[in-house]
């Protein structure tokens, strides 16, 4: 029987209570930290050598599907009843909606230093010390929606002209693409500016603090951004008639991209899973 | 579906599945590169750029790009930003920065289209090590620091045990 994820914004007290203490347990036994680890290690660009899996990439959208399915399988270690809340930025789109209220992830960070000071994740309350990051700060940090110079959360507009694209992924599969509902959703644009921060990444770039660092998994948003970001892939697929993955097959021997990308039935690492076997999750949950 | 329930994401490499395959521009790891600098391992033409900004100076640095864009050194809101073009004249990628801010390094990526990104600002990429270095201030928090480390290298290996020992410009 799938279970079912949730909009955050419609969660009762008594779901969201839970969901944030299987978080901090999770974050209690030190398996948290390992998650943002592997974001770390799996984060490869496209202008350097390598294998690229987790970003700028097609599998952009099912490396961070099972990435969420690990967390919410530890949490559900601790507590069965939980599963992933989504953030819908289209709907919730203040420093001061859902999901940043007190009993959820908290609120903006503070403006002296941007350290988070309200909700369960507040340094003070002592269950969220930041081990693995990028700078010396052991406090979780925001900025919602970058008070020196504001920027707002992705149009709905923004994410209908992804949603539209027919196509999953276009050669040459990277960062550069201008065609694809992939690129168009996780947000590299060409250009300079605010223009150029798209969708996902526009998304992380307005929570600020952490969530715009390597080390962004620290921000315990991440997951619910993500969620809706996996929810968007869903929701395309039915619009699209159940279109596929692509690349379907490998690049062929002389192309760049040959050995850089996964395709649809390759192994999509650090797991043993591909493409292929992420596109219908519709066994394991559904969102409402 | 093969989805697991297994427990956290860890161990690639371990287990014998692929990695992803280290990106090593140039042939060799930035910490390599530090290294050789260090030991005084100085391509000809890099030795008069490292000259000029071998010595911390006391107070805010005049702005000072090399005049072959091959480093610079300036204050940005509160910040001294200093960068090297660190890859040996001839090698195949002459794209190698060292950049650090307040001293201690900023890790650089870089885009298909020539961009580059930060470990701070990793969401969005800037034309030149400078802009980018320039938005990693903008971006860092008020009072914040980098992650302070000895030898800088590449974070994108997926080599999990050097994660583990935090030479990545990452505590860990």
């Amino acid at each position: 029987m799938a279970y079912v994820r949730k909009d955050a914004a419609t969660l009762t007290a008594t779901e969201k209570r839970r969901f944030v203490n299987a978080v901090l347990e999770v974050k209690r036994r030190g398996e948290y930290d390992e998650f943002v680890r592997t974001h770390l290690a799996y984060y490869s660009s496209d202008g350097e050598r390598g294998l690229r899996t987790a970003h700028m990439a097609p599998s952009f959208l099912p490396w961070h599907r099972r990435f969420l399915l690990d967390l919410e399988n530890a949490l559900r270690r601790v507590d069965s009843s939980v599963t992933l809340p989504y953030w819908d930025w289209t709907r919730d789109r203040t420093s001061r909606s859902a999901p940043w209220t007190d009993d959820l992830m908290g609120g903006n960070g503070r403006s002296s230093d941007h350290r988070v000071t309200t909700g369960p994740f507040a340094h003070a309350a002592g269950n969220w010390p930041l081990t693995v990051g990028v700078t010396d700060a052991e406090y979780l940090t925001r900025d919602l929606g970058r008070r020196r110079a504001p920027i707002d959360l992705p149009a709905k507009s923004d994410l209908e002209w992804a949603l539209k694209d027919p196509a999953y992924d276009t050669a040459p599969w990277d960062s550069t693409v201008t065609r694809g509902f992939r690129n168009k959703l996780e947000g590299w644009g060409t250009g300079r500016g605010s223009a150029s921060w798209r969708n996902h990444n526009r998304v992380h770039r307005w929570v600020g603090g952490v969530m715009l660092s390597a080390a962004s998994v620290n921000d315990p948003v991440f997951w619910l951004h993500h969620a809706f970001v996996d929810l968007l892939w869903s929701r395309w697929q039915r619009r699209h008639g159940g279109a596929r993955y692509l690349p379907a097959s490998p690049p062929g021997s002389g192309d760049a991209q040959r050995g850089r990308v996964v395709a649809r039935h390759e192994t999509l690492p650090p797991w043993d899973v591909t493409p292929a076997e992420l596109e219908d999750v519709s066994g394991i949950y559904r969102y409402a | 579906m093969v989805v697991s329930t297994g427990g956290a994401p860890v161990g690639a490499g371990e287990d014998g599945a692929p990695g992803p395959v280290p990106p090593e521009p140039g042939g060799g790891t930035r910490r390599q590169v530090i290294r050789a600098l260090r030991a005084g391992v100085l391509a000809a033409g890099l030795a008069p750029a490292l000259a000029a900004f071998r010595f911390p100076r006391p107070g805010p640095p005049p702005t000072h790009h090399a005049p072959d864009g091959t480093a610079f050194d300036l204050s940005h809101r509160g910040h001294r930003i200093r960068g090297v073009r660190t890859a040996a004249p001839g090698a195949a990628d002459e794209g190698r920065w060292h950049v650090t801010v307040d001293g201690r390094p900023l890790h650089l990526m870089r885009r298909a289209d020539g961009s580059w990104l930060s470990m701070v600002d990793h969401y969005c990429s800037y034309p030149t090590p400078l802009a980018a270095a320039r938005a990693a201030v903008d971006a860092l928090a008020p009072g914040d620091r980098l992650r302070d480390e000895e030898a800088p290298a590449h974070h994108g290996t997926g080599r999990r045990h050097e994660h583990r020992g935090g030479r990545h410009g990452v505590r860990a």
